[in-house]
């Protein structure tokens, strides 16, 4: 290296730092799963750049990683300083939370401090050859099924509750119109459906993404996972196809600010304003881009572009209760998942 | 003191210090954590269904590829130490490939191979033949990561074993298996014993390529380690441990038991780990044929 370019490299050295002490660069630093990855590299954080330079003058450098939910909650509460947290699930907030790092109440935002929304839907082989149209194909005999173990994958609890769910309203509907059945009956029938579909499950794989790739490597006649896994890679012509079965979950991905992390790197203002930003409509139309439902959607509200129809018995996470009880209910020592894969492996 | 006293002391300790820093310490305090709540606890985490069926599960498959390593193994350790063949050179390049390999990769490669839409793999699925996301395959996975343990601690003892010994038992009159039996096998077998010990305790670890070519169907095919991973994503940290806690004692039982029969009589143990002494087998003369 020569003297006069190890000068150039002194002098931008002096003017980047000099910047950085103008306050003109800020940084933030962003922790979110890794399904919406390209949403945000490609337009979000982009355009927030732009926003932000118009309305304050400076730059912010976002670094972002990504990677499975969970893992990234675990990173959080271990050490990770992000300073917005952008998650699948709401429970993984929660542990956020209970680690003592968010200390505000990020439900009381837009929408809940939801951002992102989808359904659980189906997965088949082009042509659909083995005539799959709702759950109850799943179980039929010499059906292969695939979807990654709720244990692991925060996507397979969505598809666990979309299940069970779709169950009890399989319930209602068997028992006739007009009558509802018994709590008790409905749930009975919602674990049986469960059961016979975890029966004809061949592979549990760490994440939907992993099980995604094992779909395409052949295995399994269905795969149940996030309808935004599912679209994106039909238009880029993979050879499957979408089915949204009329009973299904609504999927909402939540994001907050980290109080602990942005008063420590004096970031609040930018942090609170990524986060709003996350619900504007150009961030939302980003999302929409890569296969995601435009949020605010279940609750009635007609959204531009929301070329997607609704399944006609959507159902919430509330509708079951919320996800402290559902988890309770299907994943605890005493599920109904649990106990289902329990019973199979014991033959019974 | 005297230098050399003194360079001794700073050598003990560095070893010491080295060993306990990289292995001691981090186990220490990952069996304390799973102490934590309490030997009931500890039994309570691993005595469940789905704990205690991946435990079992574990160990079988890693006591199957135990087997079929130390088998395979010294076939393939005689043949590349005795044998020459062309592309040896290549073989024996080969055999510590599987440790370069991220786990993970050999995991792909194996699905890659016994895939649904490969041709083995449709070969295998019209014959009623489950490999992969099956027990076979986990057992396929530990073999390919446990490969060169065997190959590896028995070549170099092969190589300094006299031929002559051999050739002398022969000449005397020893069957070529009486002498193998006999001769090689005795002198081999601290070598043979390290490989083998080595690919039941580096099996029942295995993670990465398993999570891949198993179902990971709870109590169907579900491994240690797998299950471990999960319950550390679905936070259940003292499970998670408990499981790998358990795991780390079979292995530490099972390494000094390794360091018991490998030892020589000399070696300044502990009572409890010391050899009694006796005197080296020798062949009787009814054992000639």
């Amino acid at each position: 290296m020569g003297a006069s370019s190890l000068f150039a490299l002194l002098l931008a050295w002096i003017i980047f730092s000099g910047s950085v002490l103008a306050g003109e660069t800020r940084e933030l630093t962003l922790a979110g799963y890794s399904v919406p990855k390209e949403a945000y590299e490609r337009t979000i954080i982009p355009a927030f750049q732009r926003q932000w330079k118009q309305r304050t003058g400076q730059e912010v450098r976002v670094r972002s990683s990504y990677g499975a939910s969970g893992a990234q909650a675990r990173a959080i509460i271990g050490g990770f300083d992000a300073d917005v947290a952008v998650l699948s699930l709401e429970g993984d907030l929660d542990q956020i939370t209970k680690a003592g790092l968010i200390t505000h109440d990020w439900r009381t935002g837009p929408h809940k401090g939801m951002v992102s929304a989808s359904v659980v839907a189906l997965g088949v082989r082009k042509g659909n050859p083995k005539g799959i149209k709702g759950w109850e194909d799943l179980a039929r005999p010499g059906v292969e099924v695939l979807y990654p173990n709720p244990k692991t994958s925060g996507g397979a609890m969505w598809d666990v509750v979309a299940i069970y769910g779709a169950g009890l309203k399989l319930a209602e509907q068997q028992a006739g119109a007009g009558k509802k059945p018994s709590p008790e009956s409905a749930e009975a029938f919602a674990t049986s459906l469960l059961k016979r579909i975890q029966k004809n499950v061949k592979v549990m794989d760490k994440s939907g993404r992993e099980s995604v790739t094992t779909f395409e490597r052949g295995v399994g006649d269905v795969i149940v996972t996030y309808e935004n896994e599912l679209l994106p890679r039909i238009k880029s012509h993979r050879p499957y196809e979408l089915i949204v079965p009329q009973e299904t979950v609504w999927i909402e991905n939540p994001a907050a600010l980290i109080d602990k992390h942005v008063d420590r790197h004096h970031v609040r203002d930018i942090a609170e304003a990524f986060v709003a930003f996350l619900h504007s409509e150009e961030a939302q139309a980003a999302f929409t881009e890569l296969g995601f439902r435009p949020i605010g959607q279940a609750a009635g509200q007609p959204s531009a572009g929301a070329a997607l129809p609704l399944p006609t018995k959507l159902f919430t996470i509330a509708d079951l209760g919320g996800w402290e009880t559902i988890s309770t209910k299907l994943f605890g020592p005493r599920g109904a998942w649990t106990s289902t894969v329990e019973d199979l492996a014991r033959g019974k | 003191m005297t230098t050399h006293t003194l360079l001794q002391l700073a050598l003990r300790s560095a070893a010491v210090g080295y060993v306990a820093l990289l292995i001691l310490f981090p186990l220490v305090a990952i069996a304390h954590q799973s102490f934590v709540g309490g030997i009931d606890h500890f039994i309570q985490d691993i005595s469940t269904p789905q704990a205690s069926s991946a435990l079992i599960l574990t160990l079988e498959s890693a006591f199957i590829t135990t087997v079929i390593n130390a088998i395979f193994g010294t076939l393939s350790a005689i043949v590349l130490v005795r044998y020459e063949f062309p592309g040896r050179w290549f073989l024996n390049a080969l055999v510590d490939l599987p440790f370069a390999i991220p786990t993970l990769v050999t995991g792909l490669m194996i699905a890659a191979i016994y895939g649904p839409t490969t041709i083995l793999g449709t070969w295998l699925q019209q014959g009623g033949v489950s490999v992969l996301y099956d027990k076979p395959g986990i057992v396929l996975a530990m073999l390919f990561v446990t490969m060169p343990f065997t190959i590896r601690s028995l070549q170099p003892v092969l190589m300094e074993l006299e031929r002559d010994q051999e050739e002398a038992a022969f000449s005397l009159g020893a069957s070529p298996w009486t002498t193998f039996w006999k001769v090689t096998v005795p002198s081999v077998l601290p070598g043979l014993l390290t490989g083998v010990f080595l690919t039941f305790v580096r099996a029942l670890g295995e993670f990465g390529s398993i999570v891949i070519v198993a179902g990971n169907i709870p109590m169907k095919t579900q491994v240690a380690s797998v299950y471990v991973y999960g319950e550390i994503e679905s936070y259940n940290p003292q499970g998670a441990t408990s499981v790998s806690v358990f795991i780390l004692l079979i292995s530490f039982l099972v390494l000094v038991l390794l360091e018991r029969l490998t030892r020589p009589p000399g070696e300044r143990m502990p009572p409890w780990l010391r050899w009694p002494k006796r005197p080296l087998s020798m062949i009787r003369p009814s054992e000639i044929g």
